[in-house]
């Protein structure tokens, strides 16, 4: 556990928090035969955990990095910070403006040029459009579009749209600021100065939960760390301490799929089973 | 700088859903509190409306021309009933208007929820604004469709004009209660169902048949001979009482069906309630779902 300073303000706090996926609705185009079916086999088990029994603490200034393997439930524990999705037991307090870019491209409309969708992802945001407007230049500027901002995004290379998109995110300084897998997006150029802008939140005082494989990243620009398996977290702590402990367990996975043999009845077997949340 | 928002600057998500009246009223504050976002999603709408077509938003006007001049040589020539009813175009036009207004915010509750996937996954926002929005694009089509109403009337039926045209918006009013209603609860049961989007295309034509668009209510009691639960269930259906109504203004020159123009009214605030907390109620899933 890092130093905590107990007098400092608490923004993000989370509770034994759980997030049910109900899978018989979460498959894409569920039609009334689909569920009728469904129904008359009930035998299936549709109830699944992307999270269960998470529980900790952001203290402002922080920036907390979220690691662990693909579909270990990172973007999940984001979207439930982000107020996105409800948490289905336990509780989370938010106390700040949040900013959410989990995905590239907020209220991206093709259709619209540039500069419509800055006005619209502001409102999507629920920015005051005051405060838009004031940071409009800023936007393009930062985001290097040029005479770009009067077309339509349809023609945007995904280059653009992923420095559109994080200059939106970051135009006004929010309480607090997700971000999901951002930084590996863009040229290398583009990642520099982005590494650059979030280091400045953090100076901010802004609390900062991101989610990344970049554990160079994770050790360099975050004072903490979280490792999360199978929805729950196994470490959290240290960068450092996190980060070999998530490098440790990846080999030995590798190891194990290997021996058992990527496609072999075991690994399945394993990939389905999924045994409780283990914790520390 | 520390942002200045319309969203609140904090706050607690848990596992405790409130009940159906905080629901409802959580609904209408937080689209009340959001009305600029509501205003841009209208006119990003509207500035795609006029997109890659030739004549752009002259469509609004040219569309509904086109929708009664079909009816008028269906119905009127070659099925040679509209001899019976003077100024058949006329009498066509001012229920096929609202009509169209009527399904084009039923269809776009359909899409708005799905097609907000994206949006709905990254960021929180309150998911209400976007049948709203659609439903409010309808409303402007169909105003713009009242330009050509006027035209011809203007034009070719001079004398049908009176003071009764102004009460149009109050007709209005009344049935953008309903169709908002409708175009909510819809846009929810999508997500859920595509079906949704079948079955209404169909039930939406049928309901077209089954109202007097292209045939006035004296024609169904003549039909009806008295039988007086086919009248029944015909006055069940609020666009006998809303079309029935603009045709009073806008054809006859008279004044609306005001009692029953009052139930539906009425009906349809309650329907919009039950359509906010169906809405609400679904809407922790969007995300998870989508």
């Amino acid at each position: 556990m890092s130093a905590y300073r107990p007098n400092e303000h608490v923004a993000i706090r989370a509770a034994d928090v759980g997030v049910k996926y109900n899978l018989r609705l979460g498959k894409k185009r569920t039609t009334f035969r689909e569920t009728f079916v469904r129904r008359l086999r009930r035998g299936d088990r549709t109830d699944f955990w992307a999270l269960r029994n998470v529980s900790f603490q952001v203290r402002q200034g922080e920036s907390l990095g979220v690691i662990g393997p693909n579909g270990a439930g990172k973007s999940t524990l984001l979207q439930v910070l982000a107020g996105i999705i409800l948490p289905s037991e336990g509780e989370v307090d938010v106390d700040g403006h949040v900013s959410s870019l989990l995905t590239l491209g907020v209220g991206f409309d093709q259709e619209l040029s540039g500069i419509d969708n800055i006005r619209l992802a502001g409102a999507f945001m629920g920015l005051d459009h005051r405060l838009v407007e004031e940071r409009l230049p800023w936007i393009v500027e930062y985001a290097e579009l040029g005479q770009f901002i009067d077309v339509p995004i349809k023609t945007y290379s995904s280059g653009m749209r992923a420095r559109l998109g994080f200059a939106i995110a970051t135009s006004v300084e929010p309480d607090i600021l997700l971000l999901d897998e951002v930084l590996a997006t863009g040229d290398a150029a583009f990642r520099e100065k982005s590494k650059l802008r979030v280091a400045e939140l953090v100076t901010a005082a802004k609390a900062i939960v991101l989610v990344t494989h970049d554990m160079n990243w994770v050790t360099e620009y975050c004072n903490r760390a979280m490792l999360i398996e199978q929805g729950g977290i196994v470490l959290e702590g240290e960068p450092q301490e996190v980060v070999d402990l998530h490098q440790e367990r990846s080999a030995k996975r590798r190891e194990e799929q290997k021996a058992a043999g990527v496609f072999g009845a075991k690994a399945i077997a394993a990939a389905t089973a999924s045994p409780p949340a283990s914790r520390r | 700088m520390t942002a200045r928002s319309e969203v609140p600057s904090s706050f607690r998500s848990s596992s405790v859903r409130p009940g159906s009246l905080a629901l409802i009223r959580l609904g209408i504050s937080e689209t009340l509190s959001r009305r600029r976002l509501i205003a841009y999603l209208i006119r990003a709408d509207l500035k795609k409306a006029g997109t890659d077509t030739l004549l752009g938003n002259l469509w609004w006007i040219l569309d509904p021309l086109f929708q009664m001049l079909i009816y008028y040589v269906l119905v009127g020539v070659i099925l040679g009933r509209g001899g019976s009813t003077p100024d058949y175009p006329l009498f066509i036009f001012c229920a096929i208007l609202p009509w169209k207004w009527f399904t084009e915010t039923v269809q776009g509750g359909v899409g708005a929820v799905v097609g907000g996937e994206r949006l709905i996954k990254q960021i929180y926002f309150p998911k209400l604004v976007l049948p709203l929005a659609s439903a409010s694009s309808a409303v402007i089509s169909f105003g713009f469709g009242l330009i050509p109403l006027f035209a011809m009337m203007w034009f070719a039926y001079p004398d049908r004009i009176s003071a009764w045209l102004l009460l149009i918006p109050v007709v209005g009013v009344v049935q953008a209660v309903f169709s908002l209603s409708v175009g909510i609860a819809v846009s929810a049961l999508n997500v859920f169902y595509r079906d949704v989007g079948n079955i209404a295309g169909h039930i939406l034509r049928f309901w077209f048949y089954l109202s007097p668009t292209l045939y006035s209510v004296d024609d169904v009691h003549k039909i009806a001979k008295g039988n007086a639960l086919i009248i029944r269930w015909y006055e069940l259906n609020p666009f006998t009482h809303i079309l029935g109504s603009y045709r009073s203004l806008i054809y006859y020159g008279t004044a609306p069906d005001w009692i029953g123009l009052g139930a539906v009214f009425v009906a349809a605030i309650v329907l919009l309630a039950l359509a906010i907390l169906l809405f609400k109620r679904a809407e922790p899933s969007f995300a998870k779902v989508l």
